[in-house]
């Protein structure tokens, strides 16, 4: 948490928020990117892949929302980012795999399955980061709205 | 009526569907599944079945897969109100 927040913190614009909460999740924040990565980088050689990775990397975001409720992430940025890796993920196997150029290939396999979960991760990452964002920060509970 | 005639449609779609379907049973022999554990290594490069199917074998069915999720965020967004809508709600839904 940088010195800003903390000091908005102490004058009372976000609620008090326990400091074993803060300390644990700083501590565990990157072991659980490592996590994720690990995931998905070994999809092709353990059990997980590029869903289960991302799922994991997706409690980043949940992660951040518990100790630091504020909602500036943006969501439509994090929907943009995943929108773009969803096209490479229709991209990528139409001009690698369709082709035959990996089966012709076989040195290219373990990169093309590498590259597949990587962009299988972070899509599902970012797609699972929307979601829980944008319903963390719904505002509406016992307010009726028009579409 | 007409709901009778729609029960009655829908009745006689599936009637047809599990007619057709017990009528023909197909066996199938374990010829796929038995190449797929034998040859995945060779055809993939994948360690992992699940991975060599997922990523190569069915990759269509991946590729439609990633969309479900983009289409449930639409969903989402498209019935979750935005800051805007949200302006001018009220506790009644009457206007104000």
């Amino acid at each position: 948490m940088s010195p800003e927040e903390r000091t908005a913190r102490n004058a009372g614009e976000l609620p008090e928020q326990s400091l074993i909460l803060e300390v644990v999740i700083g501590f565990l924040y990157p072991f659980m990117l490592l996590l994720g990565f690990h995931v998905i980088l070994n999809g092709h050689y353990t059990p997980g892949g590029g869903f289960q990775g991302g799922g994991v990397l997706a409690t980043l975001f949940i992660a951040r929302y518990v100790v630091f409720p504020v909602n500036d992430t943006g969501s439509e940025q994090l929907h943009l980012n995943q929108r773009f890796f969803l096209a490479l993920i229709l991209l990528a196997p139409t001009g690698l795999l369709f082709t035959g150029f990996v089966n012709r290939n076989p040195e290219f396999q373990s990169l093309y399955l590498t590259l597949m979960d990587i962009l299988i991760g972070l899509q599902v990452g970012f797609g699972l980061g929307v979601a829980v964002l944008r319903f963390a920060f719904f505002q509406g509970v016992g307010k009726v709205w028009r579409l | 009526m007409s709901r009778f005639l729609s029960a009655i449609l829908v009745l006689g779609v599936l009637a047809a569907v599990l007619g057709i379907t017990t009528a023909h049973q197909e066996i199938l022999e374990p010829q796929l599944y038995l190449y797929i554990t034998e040859n995945f290594k060779a055809d993939t490069g994948a360690h992992n079945a699940v991975a060599a199917i997922l990523l190569n074998y069915r990759m269509y069915d991946t590729m439609f897969e990633a969309l479900i999720l983009l289409t449930a965020i639409i969903g989402m967004k498209q019935f979750l109100p935005s800051q805007e809508e949200l302006a001018d709600a009220t506790e009644d839904g009457k206007k104000r």
